[in-house]
């Protein structure tokens, strides 16, 4: 393989990783296309190397969000029953389905998370509502308000069915699901946007093991593209996560939704 | 933040603790074995070898633990153990609750173990 690919292949797989750091995500509705744009590379093959991506993001973040005690273990474990299980069937679909159809679904996958990033971005200073009536009592030190948050959580069957969704096309398109996942956790469930953004991203590694071995015994797998994409994913990720608190995370996401926009209008004239 | 954060706080034996642990010593072993294997294959072209069409882990580690250290079943061994680090997360997690008593959190947790054990041996096995 070619310095300049190899190069490519990490700084792409660090972009990814830094844009998921800090806006939550598992990073792979950037690394895809960038896959399948810059590289060429089958749909199948970008699918399973986004997947070990979101592996190594949620890895990666998932220890600092469980120092800072921001994850509530017990709702995730919960909510991964439902996720492991769309992911499964999600996974073991894609198998079936051709590249062409695939690109199809990835660009109004990308389409409708742009649309919910829009719309988060504009309601971003709206305050938490934090139910104290629900069930499974969590808290966590806000390092931003400096006070400890107590909350409880409500509705766990409404975002068990997201959770199904999400896991779903996870396993299809080898995305993280998180962009579903944090406004269901925080709008239905009442769970402070915190908690719910690392509550989904531990959560989404688990569902990502679950259609990784799918991908993997289809020998999608390269191992050069993958572990380039995963070592760059994993020092952005870090990155991003470490950062967050220093970047203006709204006119982020308005860069991330729009560039995803764009990137879903080519993918479905491709 | 660092393990004395953790320790000051009485949490040594929290699940949250542990489950990081593990996750740090994961991504540290599956990055090295990673990086290893692409400073190989870039730096000697020639230990890149096409064996794996379609690998099993079986293989894998059959070739790692019979001292075949080359570029692709380092790559391989790494990316399959960050694909296994979530399975080491969830049973952690269970040892977790089972060090907590908390029964009812060691089903629901088992559950989620059962369904990705069932998928690996149905993509490995059975497909």
């Amino acid at each position: 393989m070619p310095i300049n690919s190899i190069i490519s292949l990490l700084l792409g797989g660090f972009a990814a990783g830094i844009f998921g750091g800090l806006l939550g995500l598992g990073g792979g509705a950037l690394l895809v296309p960038f896959l399948v744009f810059f590289f060429d590379i089958p749909m199948h093959q970008a699918i399973a190397t986004s997947i070990i991506g979101v592996i190594a993001t949620s890895s990666a973040g998932a220890v600092m969000n469980l120092e800072r005690k921001t994850v509530h273990i017990r709702l995730g474990m919960i909510l991964e029953i439902a996720s492991v299980a769309g992911a499964i069937f999600g996974g073991i679909t894609a198998n079936y389905l051709s590249s062409g159809t695939l690109e199809k679904l990835f660009s109004g996958l990308l389409f409708v998370t742009s649309i919910i990033m829009i719309l988060r971005a504009r309601k971003h200073n709206v305050k938490d509502t934090v139910y104290t009536d629900g069930y499974l009592p969590a808290s966590f030190y806000d390092e931003t308000g400096k006070k400890k948050i107590n909350y409880t959580v409500k509705n766990i069957p409404s975002v068990m069915l997201v959770s199904v969704i999400a896991g779903n096309v996870s396993g299809l398109l080898g995305v993280g699901g998180g962009i579903f996942k944090v406004p269901a956790m925080h709008i239905l469930s009442g769970i402070p946007i915190k908690a719910a953004t690392a509550t989904s991203n531990f959560m989404i590694g688990v569902t990502a093991a679950a259609s990784a071995f799918i991908y993997f015994a289809h020998g999608h797998l390269n191992p050069f593209i993958a572990s380039l994409a995963a070592l760059g994913v994993l020092a952005g990720s870090m990155t991003g996560v470490h950062i967050s608190g220093r970047i203006q995370s709204k006119t982020l996401t308005w860069i991330f939704a729009v560039v995803l926009l764009g990137i879903s209008v080519q993918l479905f004239l491709r | 933040m660092t393990d004395n954060f953790l320790l000051s706080n009485n949490l040594k034996y929290k699940t949250e603790y542990w489950i990081s642990r593990i996750l740090r010593i994961c991504v540290w072993i599956s990055g090295s074995l990673m990086t290893a294997g692409l400073f190989l294959g870039i730096s000697f072209p020639s230990t890149v070898i096409q064996f794996l069409e379609n690998p099993t882990p079986a293989n894998i580690a059959g070739r790692l633990f019979s001292g075949s250290f080359d570029s692709s079943t380092l790559m391989f061994a790494g990316l399959l153990f960050l694909m296994c680090t979530p399975i080491f997360r969830v049973i952690t997690a269970i040892a977790g609750f089972i060090a907590e008593r908390d029964w009812r959190f060691v089903f629901v947790t088992g559950i989620v173990l059962v369904l990705l054990a069932g998928e690996i041996v149905y993509s490995l096995f059975i497909k």
